[in-house]
Formats: C-alpha cells, structure tokens, sequence
C-alpha cells in the first residue's frame, strides 16, 4: 500500500512566482529528496542487493532539520536533498529514523542550505470535513505540486512501512500519489500532518493517508535525548464486553464499562502483570467502554491504546482492573518494545545468514517471505502464527534452510528446502547463533534435523571441509555467515 | 428363490466368455471383443452436504458412467461415481431400459464401487467380463465410451508406466497403469473401462487432456477390491503405517551404518498402526518385505511390472489379517518382523480425511455452530483450500492428524449464528475448543456431556485461540432453541451419528 516513490533523475528548478500566499511560505520549506537505496538480497544474503533511486518530500522544521517518512530514506546509501529556488542538490544524513511510525528527520552539514528556510510549525488535529493542502512532488511532474483534500476521518490503522504498527491516522480524499510521500499537509498555515500512504491500483479511490501531529510530535519528543526509544506496546489482546452473560460472569457491574484480556504476550511489557480473563476498567483513571475506546482531553473517543501510544520508554501505565471478580489496581512500565518482530518488515539490517557445505540457512522473518515467497504450509504457518501459537515459547527465531548451492556433498539435501531446523548434533536450535555455533562443534557428522517426519540430513565433516573453498569460489560466497543484524 | 436360474445361467455363459478369449487374442484390437451387453450405463443422482451449514444438503447432481458388468450380476463402477448417492440407476445400453441399483460395497481409498441391480431380471442376458491382470508397459488397451446412441466407441490405448501412485482420496498409493490415449469427451465419463481381448483391464481414474495421458485402476487393485468384497465384512485395503526415506545419499548411508546395497529408512510410525503394533521404529531400515529386497527408493523388483514400490506387497498383493514379514535393520543387527496387514482406522485420525455418504457432525449451543474438523469441512473453500481455509485448522489437519493417540477430535466453533444471547460473539470463527463448563473437549459428545452443566448458570467455553474464553447465558441459550431453529430453518440443533 505504501507508494515506492518513482525514480525520476531531474531535478525540480521552482520560481516562486506566481504561486499563491500559502503555497509561497510552504514553498520557503518544502524540500525534495532524492535517494539512492540498496535494497538488501535475501536470495543471496552474502552479497550487497539492487541499487535504487526515488524522490520523496520533505519539509523543515526547527533546529535545521528536515522531516520525512521513514520509507523515503529507508535502505538509503547516498541522499541529496534540494529546495524551491535553489538548483543546487546539497548532500543529507538521517539524524532519526522511526520504522515503527514511519518518520524521519535528516540534516544537511552545510549551513547555506537553511538560509532562508522556515521551519514549519505544527498544529492540533484538523476537524473532519476541514480543508487541508498536501504538497509534494508526486508522479506526473517534477515540480512542485499541491492538492486539496477533505479531512474524512481519524481512526487507528495500520501502518504499512513495517506492517504490523497501528497508530492515529487521518485519511483525506485529497489524491496522494507516489513522491507525495513526507511530505507536509497543511492548514491556516500550519503542518497538521505528514502524507505517507494511499492506496494504489483501483481498489479505492481519493483516499490518502497522513500521519497526524500526535504521532509527530511524539516522535520528536522521543529522539530529544538523542535516540529514538520506538514504541512500547501493551502486548495484550484485549475484547470489547458486549454480551450481557459475559460481563455478568466477569462480575462487571457498571454499564456499558469494561474490555477483557484475551492474551498476554509472553516477554511483553505486561507479562505477568495482567492476565487472561482481566477486565481492564480504566487506564490512567480514565474509564474504558465496552467497545474499548476512551475519551482523553475531551476529544472524541479514541481506542484506549492511544493512551499508551502517547507515552515513551520507561513511562508508566496504570490500570483499574477486575480480577476474578476482585477489583485491583495494577501499574506496568513501558521498558521495552516486544522481543519478537519477525513479522515487522525490517530496513537498514543486512540479511543474516550462515552457510554450511553450500546450504544455506537463514531467520524467517517479513523481509525474507517477501523475497521468496515460499509455498511450504509448515513455514507459512510457523510464520504467520508465530504470535497467535505462541511459536516464540519454542524458539525466538524460525531457521530454514532457504537454499542449497548445489555441490556433490548436498545433492540430496534439495528436498528439504524451506523446512525448519530443529536440532543440529541434537542441539535445539532457537536462534541463528545456534545454527552457526553448532557447525563450529567439532563432530564427524553434522546430523540436521527437520521439523517435521523426514529423514536427517547428514554432513560429514570431512566432506564439508573439502568442499569448502570449492563452494565459496563456485558461488561467490564472500562471507559465510552474519549473525548481526 | 427366482434368482437361482439366472446365476446358473451366468455360469453357462462364463464358459463361454474364456473360449472366446483365445479367438480374440489372434485378432488385431480393432475386432472388438467386447458388445455393449457387458457394460451398462450408471446414473447417479447425488447430493451432498453442506459442512458450512451441516443440517442442509447442496443442490443434487447427475453423475454419469459405464459400468462393467462383472458375474453374479455385479456391476463396477468407480466410487467417486456414486459419492453422496441419493438414487442410483441403470440404464441398457441398447434398449435404455432402466433399473434401480443398489450399492453392495463402496471403497473410496481405492476408488472402486460395487453395484447391483434392484431387479435381478435386468441383466439375466447380459455376459460379464472377466479381469486380465497380466497387462505389461507396452501393451495396447481399448478405451470403451458409449455414443449417445448406444454404440460403442472405442479408442486405443497403450500402456506407458506401472507404477504405484497416491489415489484420489490421497489416502493410500495404490498400483496404477498409466495410458496413452486420445480420448474425446463424452457424458459419462466418471467411469470409463479399459478391456483388452474381452477382459477388463481396468478402470479409469484420472484424465489428462492436454498431455492425452490417463491413469488405470488397474486390475490387480480391481481383483483384490472383488476378493475383500466377497468377505462378510468389506476390510478395507491394508496400510502398514510407515512413512520410509530413500537412502541414495551415501553420507546418510555411511552415518547410519548401511553398507548393504538396498534399503529405506524409516521416518514415522503412525500410532496404532500394524508397523507400530509390530514394533517397527523409527530409525529401523527396511532391507525386504515379503522376501523381497527393498532398494535405496523403496522400490523391489516386481516379476510382472519392474521397479515398483514395496507398498504394492504390503497393500495390494496381501490382504487385511495377512502376515508379511519385514527384515530391519536396527543398531546394525538384522531382525525380522512379522507384521499383520490391517486398514487404517478412520475413526481414529484427528481429522477425517473424507466424509461421503453421512451427514457432518455438528452441535448448535446458543447460535455457537460446533463441528469436528474433516478435510470434507477444509476442502468447502474450494480447489485452493490448503491456502484458502483457515490457516490453523489446515495445520491440524495435514501435520497433526495421524500424530494423536486414537480417538481424539479436533472440536471447533465453526461459525456464530446471531440470536440475541450471543451479542458480541458473532465475528467469531474457527475457534478450536479447549474445555467446557471445566471439561476437557476431545469430541463432539464430550462436548454436548459438558454443555449439561453450567455453572452458576453460565456455560464456559474456553478456546484453544484468542479470545481465549466466552460465558453464554445457560437459559437464555435453551429458551432461544426453538426461535433459533425459526429463524435458520435449522431441523435439528445436533447431530451426533
């Protein structure tokens, strides 16, 4: 859903002239961004992928800083940013970059390129059906381009940049098209809102996303230690309490009150402080409804985790809850973000790999479904339910082998392509590292088995060793593992 | 007792049928051997039901077939032509004169179906076929199909590959002839014959339009499918229980100590299964089966087809109560095992993997829709349903389902239908039962057991899956029964047979 910002070698040259009030001052901070990219290989982890380039918006905001969406500087190797008026492309850096909500904030080393720039200020949430500007350089030109749209709604959704993150986000029915992507909407002159995602092909039409002030300010408050902390989520599943028989067993007295934890994630935040079958009653003293929203600031009701997403690290949370009938109060805090993110699509990481006698074994995650895309129902299960299932109890990392480069010594071993490794020299393996310590155990054979009713597949060392040198020239394997992220 | 001449007559004819044979043989294939009065055309009305609403039936449908007609009037045709029958019909080839039949015997793993008519005059002339089951790679065949107008049309064929191969249900592998042949498409085509010299070579099983390439039922399965049906109680064909690996790998072969040349390795014993109960083990290499020596696929030397699997010995060649003896491998030693053939017990899988011919089992709690999962169940999302229905429910269905001691069934809230004590439970779906009322669920009738107590007039049900537990209103669901029934047009709110 997130638009791949179009590669467009040009450069804008923007006059000014001619371009009304609003348009003019915006135009003072608008920048555009060009990015060279290299996407990483998952099908041949050990080498450097594609070469890329695109264009995306920008704007600045205080401190000499430009705001952006995460994805345009995502994998980024070389950036320039330019401005209206000015044809000279100056070389950037991100300062900050958050996956988790899809916003970055870059700098440029030399001083010339802020002069005469405004940082843009930020204002509240714009009211549904208020108008509001989007600017940026969209597909269909190269200079600037502004549209108007109608504020349609403000909801929680997802956030496609990483695929499993859910924030506020207020969609418009301004077109928002690819290279419109971070950059500012605008409203009585102020930035309500970065423009990051739409939805392509003709599945809908006019509906264009933006991330909301909330979301920005929160992130820029969090990296002014000069980090970025990411967001602690609750990890709970938590259900409305609509059924009348339910909320009686649950010993819910007051009306129209009251949400239940389905599921408490092991290694959360929350773990072994809330518990299935909890009703949670209010957080931070604010009630729940039964439909788990909450009204904070006097605002429309919002889902309750906006209360939490409003926080940082190390904040702390605290709930009125009924257990087993007995009212309590609990208090958690946001430590750390959730252990196991396989299902996030993960950028600025190399691939991790470990190769052994040309077989290849790599982590499941986001990033490596995408590249192959395989069929195997076991590995699409161990993926998809690896939450759900509880799949992480057993093992923090699903290992497959996801390719043999084929040789004498594993020409029987192509069978087994993209199952799961459970045990080498029966050592169960939970992560990577367990893979690549287990090979470097001395032992005659390298005995792997494989979720599953197969047979193992079996290496003898020896063969492995003469094999070695062999492998790496035939396949251009440069390095045989990496364990680092 | 009017019976009796027509079988008498039968046995006169049969005679008759073996002195043509020799005749025939000296003919080309193109002298037809075989005359319409030896096939008869099957109509099948079925209907089958609906697992996403398991108190209806769909639509009813015409299956249509030529069957064969075998001695003492039987008639076979394949089963998939009378799955889920409603009425079954005979229909002369010549005269279109009709008959009811019934159904004697119907084998789906194998995919055979025993049919005869209602009334014992219908095929007092016809001559039954008998089976050749000498048939070699390399031997022609006459496809036989029926024009509309009773004549017979006759395709060659030739037969390319024998080999063992998985059948529809995917339940057993099972010999196969795999044919060359240009068929057209014809109604009737859910039972075709092969004969060769007025004998029945087999059956067809499965058509490839584009590459013109069939397979058989061949008629070694057919005669072994006729012998069990002879039996008071069809046993059904036998299966070992265990899954082998080849062992071509010779890094395998030397971690495992096999220095003989043959061999497979054994990977899975299915619980309560004869290799099981004979006390095969994981990790044993099968060196022969039956006196023959099991090479590094699993293939022994077959004197009439070559190189075909051992489970040709086991399943097809043996029959259920038979012994067959299996020489192991186990910790270097040599051990023989006498292992006694037996057919797998259905009931005993977590997952059925079909279901023809009976209503789905299902229990209606409050609106809350609760079946058993059955690949019949999985397989309503159509032809892509490995992917396409729920993902948790596949799962259980093709990695767990032979791994559970016997008897356990995975019991699932399939679907919510709204009434008004189920508020705020009716997007769920497919939610695997843990417990009710506190116990455990490991069946349908479990799970009626524990819907008799509620507690503190609440029925608890707790879930496998997020949200984890749900209480229903113990009056409120009885009081609701009938209105739920009115407003579904529900006959019954269980079916537990």
């Amino acid at each position: 859903m997130v638009f791949r910002f179009l590669g467009i070698s040009l450069f804008a040259v923007l006059a000014t002239a001619g371009i009304p009030v609003q348009a003019a001052k915006v135009a003072d901070s608008l920048v555009r961004i060009q990015a060279t990219s290299q996407e990483p290989n998952y099908r041949a982890p050990w080498s450097g992928g594609e070469v890329v380039s695109g264009v995306g918006a920008g704007f600045v905001v205080s401190g000499n800083r430009i705001m952006t969406n995460a994805h345009v500087v995502s994998n980024g190797r070389f950036l320039t940013v330019s401005k209206e008026g000015d044809p000279k492309p100056y070389p950037a850096r991100v300062l900050h970059v958050a996956h988790d909500c899809d916003l970055a904030l870059l700098t440029v080393e030399d001083p010339d390129f802020f002069k005469n720039t405004t940082a843009l200020e930020f204002g509240d949430i714009p009211a549904i059906e208020s108008t509001v500007s989007v600017y940026g350089y969209p597909i269909g030109g190269d200079r600037l381009s502004v549209t108007r749209g109608v504020v349609s709604r403000i909801d929680f959704q997802p956030y496609s940049h990483s695929g499993v993150d859910s924030h506020l986000t207020i969609q418009i029915d301004a077109a928002i098209n690819p290279g419109n992507s971070g950059g500012p909407v605008l409203q009585d002159g102020k930035v309500v809102g970065v423009a990051f995602q739409g939805y392509s092909g003709d599945v809908a039409q006019n509906v264009g996303y933006m991330i909301p002030t909330p979301v920005v300010q929160r992130f820029l408050k969090d990296v002014e230690d000069g980090q970025y902390d990411r967001y602690v989520d609750l990890t709970i599943s938590y259900h409305p309490l609509h059924n009348p028989a339910m909320r009686k067993a649950l010993g819910v007295t007051e009306e129209d009150k009251g949400v239940f934890v389905g599921s408490v994630y092991g290694g959360g935040v929350s773990d072994g402080i809330l518990k299935p079958g909890d009703v949670l009653l209010a957080i931070d003293g604010l009630p729940i409804a039964s439909d788990g929203t909450v009204v904070m600031n006097g605002e429309d009701p919002v889902e309750m985790a906006e209360v939490v997403e409003r926080k940082y690290r190390n904040d702390k949370v605290n709930f009125d809850i009924l257990r087993e009938g007995k009212p309590m109060n609990v208090t958690l805090s946001l430590t750390h973000p959730w252990p196991f993110s396989l299902q996030a699509n993960a950028y600025d990481e190399k691939p991790r790999f470990v190769v052994f006698g040309g077989l290849v074994f790599q982590p499941v995650d986001a990033n490596f479904m995408a590249e192959h895309n395989p069929e195997d129902l076991r590995l699409r299960y161990n993926f998809d339910q690896f939450i759900t299932q509880g799949i992480y109890r057993e093992r923090e990392e699903i290992i497959t082998l996801s390719a043999v480069l084929a040789d004498p010594i594993n020409a029987y071993a192509a069978e087994f392509r993209y199952d799961i490794v459970d045990k080498i020299n029966d050592r169960k393996i939970r992560k990577l590292s367990d893979v690549s310590a287990a090979f470097k155990e001395p032992a005659d054979y390298y005995v792997i088995e494989m979720v599953g009713d197969g047979r193992p597949i079996v290496l003898e060392r020896k063969a492995v060793e003469d094999a070695r040198n062999r492998i790496i020239a035939r396949y251009g394997v440069n390095k045989e593992e990496n364990l680092e992220k | 007792m009017k019976a009796r001449p027509i079988f008498a007559a039968l046995a006169l004819l049969c005679p008759l049928a073996l002195q043509a044979a020799p005749d025939a043989k000296e003919k080309p294939d193109s002298v037809l051997p075989v005359d319409s009065s030896s096939l008869v055309r099957v109509n099948s009305t079925n209907q089958a039901f609906d697992f996403f609403r398991p108190w209806t039936k769909k639509a009813p449908y015409m299956r249509r077939g030529l069957g064969v007609v075998l001695a003492d009037q039987q008639i076979l045709v394949t089963a998939e032509l009378v799955a889920n029958r409603t009425y079954v019909e005979l229909e002369k080839a010549d005269s279109a004169e009709k008959s009811q039949a019934e159904v004697l015997v119907v084998d789906y793993d194998c995919n055979l179906a025993l049919l005869k008519p209602v009334n014992p005059e219908f095929l007092a002339k016809a001559r039954p076929l008998k089976l050749d089951t000498g048939a070699r790679v390399g031997d022609s065949a006459m496809i036989l199909q029926l024009e509309s107008n009773g004549l017979i049309a006759q395709t060659p064929a030739t037969i390319t590959t024998i080999t063992v191969t998985g059948y529809p249900m995917d339940q057993l592998a099972l010999l196969t002839y795999r044919i060359s042949a240009p068929l057209q498409n014809r109604e009737g085509s859910f039972t075709i014959p092969a004969v060769r010299n007025g004998r029945l070579l087999g059956l067809l099983m499965r058509y490839d339009g584009r590459s013109q390439t069939a397979d058989l039922i061949p008629a070694p399965v057919i005669a072994h499918f006729l012998a069990d049906a002879k039996l008071e109680k069809y046993p059904g064909f036998p299966r070992a229980g265990i899954a082998f690996a080849g062992t071509r790998d010779p890094q395998f072969r030397r971690y495992i100590g096999l220095t003989e040349p043959g061999g497979v390795y054994v990977t899975e014993v299915k619980p309560g299964s004869p290799g099981a109960i004979a006390g095969v083990r994981k990790g044993d290499v099968i060196l022969s089966v039956a006196g023959k020596a099991v090479d590094q696929d699993g293939n022994y030397a077959s004197d009439d087809f070559g190189r075909i699997s051992f489970s040709h010995l086991t399943n097809t060649v043996a029959h259920s109560g038979d012994t067959v003896e299996f020489v192991l491998l186990r910790d270097g030693k040599r051990v023989t095992i006498p292992l006694v053939l037996a057919p797998i017990d259905r009931r005993g899988v977590l997952s059925d993997p079909y279901q023809f011919d009976r209503q789905p089992r299902y229990f209606i709690l409050g609106g809350l829709v609760f079946q058993e999962l059955s690949r019949a169940y999985l397989q309503e999302w159509g032809g892509g349903w490995p992917k396409e229905a729920p993902q948790r429910l596949v799962y259980l269905d093709m990695f767990q389902s032979d791994k559970e001691k016997a008897g356990r069934k995975v019991v699932f809230l399939s679907q919510v239908l709204p009434s008004p004590n189920n508020l705020g439970y009716q997007n769920l779906d497919h939610l695997v039962v843990k417990k009710v009322n506190g116990v455990e669920i490991k069946s349908l009738e479990d799970l009626v057991k524990a819907a008799e107590g509620p507690v503190d007039g609440f029925h608890k049900i707790e879930f496998e899956d997020d949200p984890g537990f749900i209480f229903l209103d113990a009056e409120a669901a009885e009081k609701g029964k009938t209105q739920l029934q009115q407003d579904y047009s529900i006959p019954s709110l269980e079916n537990l047979n």
